[in-house]
């Protein structure tokens, strides 16, 4: 007899049939999940699971010329708080003694973030009453019931909490506490340079200085991704669908030097204290290359307390001033004159006279503080700092060659220096001239410039007679830090002759001598070469008596110049009634800054030191 | 074909059901097992992630507070109140030396040598007794 075995017609139908069914179960519920309720079931997931998470990317830095911060980003969380959290916790079934042991440990955590954010207790607990919050009927869709009121689920608890203080408070574990965390630009030096930095206000939109200038290169771009969370709200990383990564913003390398910059903000400090001006600007920058490597303006500001900070004080005073220059403002006729050779430095001129015939027309000069009992040279002109002299020099070039010559140095136009919304200036074609301004414009009046354009006119004399470009930003850095980008000194134009340069800075010498007009900037065994400059203001359309503009501008040493230096100062009032001269308010303030960076910066002197004979005599005590 | 074929046939077709059902199962526990696995890593490298950004956060704000710390104004305070006297030289303080520093060390150096090889340098001495120097 055949063995039958276990698959009989029957058993083999009833197996089929088990599993067509089985198999049919799962296809129809298939079907019912994935067609039917599928909207349902994916709005839901949408809902509960997916999620899309902003990737902030972190803002580069900006250093100083040895790599010293100067702004940073850090993190900060904003804590809030859903009042509404702990009632739903606790509606949830258990035991009225367990909700009472949760409500007593909820209250106990609440206590120690209060402790914590320094706020009493009772404090912290209206933050964690559940409120309600009046809304139109029609805008009531957050609850089942439109009753014109809706849950306040959320209330801001506090801003700029520190990692530290996060960490501590997070290990607490507060049921319905919830945390955002945002970067918050940090100035570590708090005022330093506060007028180069600028800042980034409370929206993250950069203001003023690098920050804005710079902003391409520091902001970054932000990322995000699509992740999916649990019911706890845990991210399921190994869901994580698309990812855009962040990509974090590059650092910024300026030319300007923390101490350096520190030095000038102290003096300009003591200019305050003894002189109580207006205003004041403090600008240095390199001799050979127009890097800036400090300038301060009075008032300033603290860049980590903007927000307290007026309009008026956040303005780069250096850049967006007009001043009327003064007698600074004669080098260019003089170094015109000489760069021409329609003069040498020895050629002489009467400076006696008050009135002069000149194109046709007697135009009367503007008089001097001196009586001069005899010719002045051209030296003696700067260093005596003559207007008389200086308005013969102008019209012995020309009004239109005099004009060219103050373009030249760069007045009346933009120097290009990027931060700070900087002023071309005021400076009339020559067709426009009254008959006095070939008087006065040599002077250092009828003419309105900024101190930047002043220090680089300056400057210009410093490096040999180019115009040099004003530049800050030395470096850009990828965000490892790595160099992307140098820059290097830029040459505006060529002004004048090497050898026209160099004559005027042995006549500006002369100013800082025992002669001349600035003895107090004199720093002995260093050649100083520099000019002072006074200017009335003009107040009430007339000029004061008592208002003055002092400065002083100069660089040294003179033969090997490293360092060019302006001190402005705009209504300085000395002590004793005395007026606000550049000799008394700028040029002392000049010589100290220059001695604390023949030091700092260690600058050799030129000139034999005072000290020379101590080699002989020290190698004659050698054992 | 005849019945006992058919039956033989009908056998293995259900025991390579049964196989296949084995097969699938094994391999479905696998697939399971290696999501779980995907998780797990997934999840370590999110915490690895977030572990190095919060390094990152730390070490910014240290930098940050170090560079406050090292502020111009801040260790002029410190200076002050230490009492350290700490300061740049004043340029009246300073001997500048016109020739090369080498040249002056080789040179006491040298004199140093050329004392020891000469044996003791003596030096006179007189001495005044009951009166002034003559």
């Amino acid at each position: 007899m055949t063995a039958r075995g276990f698959a009989t017609n029957i058993r083999l139908g009833l197996v089929a049939g088990l599993v067509v069914l089985c198999f049919g179960v799962l296809a129809v519920r298939l079907v019912q999940l994935h067609v039917i309720d599928r909207d349902h079931y994916l709005s839901q997931i949408q809902n509960t699971r997916h999620d899309i998470v902003p990737v902030l990317a972190r803002r580069g830095d900006i250093y100083d010329t040895r790599r010293d911060l100067l702004a940073t980003s850090q993190t900060e969380i904003t804590l809030a708080v859903d009042p509404w959290a702990l009632s739903k916790k606790l509606d949830l079934p258990r035991s009225p003694a367990r909700r009472e042991k949760v409500a007593s440990a909820e209250l106990e955590k609440r206590g120690r973030l209060a402790a914590e954010l320094g706020m009493s207790a009772a404090d912290m607990e209206a933050f964690f009453t559940p409120s309600w919050r009046d809304v139109s009927v029609d805008r009531d869709t957050r609850d089942e019931v439109a009753d014109g009121r809706v849950r306040v689920e959320w209330k801001k608890l506090r801003e700029g909490v520190s990692e530290e203080v996060f960490a501590r408070i997070a290990a607490l574990r507060v049921t319905g506490l919830t945390a955002e965390r945002t970067y918050r630009r940090v100035y570590p030096h708090n005022e330093l340079a506060a007028h180069l930095i600028g800042f980034l206000n409370k929206e993250g939109a950069a203001s003023g200085g690098v920050e804005s200038f710079a902003d391409l290169y520091l902001s970054g771009h932000s990322g995000w991704r699509e992740v999916e969370r649990d019911g706890r709200r845990t991210e399921l990383a190994q869901f994580r669908t698309r990812e855009v990564t962040p990509s974090n913003g590059w650092g910024v390398v300026l030319s300007i030097d923390t101490a350096i910059q520190h030095i000038v903000e102290q003096e300009l400090g003591a200019i305050v204290a003894n002189f109580k001006p207006g205003k004041a600007t403090i600008i240095v920058s390199d001799a050979q290359t127009g890097f800036l490597l400090a300038l301060a303006n009075y008032p300033t500001f603290n860049l980590n307390a903007y927000g307290s900070a007026k309009p008026e004080v956040q303005r780069n005073i250096a850049v967006s001033d007009l001043i009327e220059p003064g007698s600074t403002f004669k080098i260019v006729a003089a170094a015109g004159a000489l760069n021409e050779g329609m003069v040498k430095p020895d050629s002489k001129f009467d400076c006696t006279l008050t009135t002069i015939n000149y194109a046709g027309k007697v135009r009367r000069f503007m008089r001097d503080d001196h009586r001069y009992d005899h010719a002045l040279t051209v030296a003696e002109i700067i260093s005596l700092s003559s207007n008389v002299g200086a308005a013969q020099l102008a019209m012995r070039l020309g009004d239109r060659p005099f004009y060219d010559y103050m373009r030249l140095f760069g007045f009346g136009e933009r120097s290009g220096f990027p931060l700070g919304h900087e002023e071309p200036g005021i400076l009339a074609d020559p067709a426009k001239w009254t008959t006095p301004d070939i008087t006065r414009i040599p002077a250092g009046y009828s003419v309105a410039v900024t101190p930047l354009q002043i220090h680089y006119a300056m400057g210009t004399i410093a490096s040999g007679g180019n115009l040099m470009r004003p530049q800050l930003i030395r470096q850009v850095l990828d965000a490892q830090g790595e160099v992307v980008y140098s820059f290097k000194p830029a040459v505006r134009r060529t002004v004048l002759a090497p050898a026209t340069a160099q004559s005027m800075a042995l006549m500006l010498q002369k100013v800082v001598s025992e002669e001349g007009t600035a003895k107090v900037a004199a720093i002995p065994g260093f050649e100083v070469a520099g000019k002072t400059g006074t200017a009335q203001k003009i107040i009430g359309g007339r000029y004061s008596d008592r208002d003055h503009v002092g400065s002083f501008v100069g660089f040294f040493p003179a033969s090997r110049p490293r360092v060019v230096m302006t001190v402005v100062v705009d209504d300085g009032h000395p002590p004793n009634g005395r007026i606000g001269y550049g000799s008394v308010v700028a040029a002392p303030s000049f010589r100290k800054i220059a001695e604390q960076l023949i030091q700092y910066m260690d600058i050799k002197p030129v000139v034999a030191p005072v000290t020379g004979g101590l080699i002989a005599r020290n190698e004659k005590a050698l054992p | 074909m005849n019945t006992l074929n058919r039956r033989a046939f009908a056998t293995q077709i259900f025991l390579s059901a049964l196989l296949m059902v084995g097969v699938g199962g094994g391999l479905g526990f696998s697939i399971v097992d290696m999501r779980h696995r995907i998780s797990v890593s997934a999840n370590n490298a999110r915490v690895m992630e977030q572990s190095i950004a919060e390094s990152g956060r730390r070490l910014a704000e240290i930098g940050g507070q170090v560079a406050a710390e090292q502020s111009p104004e801040v260790l002029e305070r410190r200076n002050q109140s230490l009492a350290l006297g700490l300061g740049l030289p004043r340029e009246n303080q300073v001997v500048r030396v016109a020739v090369s520093a080498g040249e002056r060390l080789a040179a006491k150096r040298n004199a140093e040598i050329f004392a020891s090889e000469n044996g003791l340098v003596s030096m006179p001495i007189r001495f005044n007794l009951g009166g002034a120097p003559r």
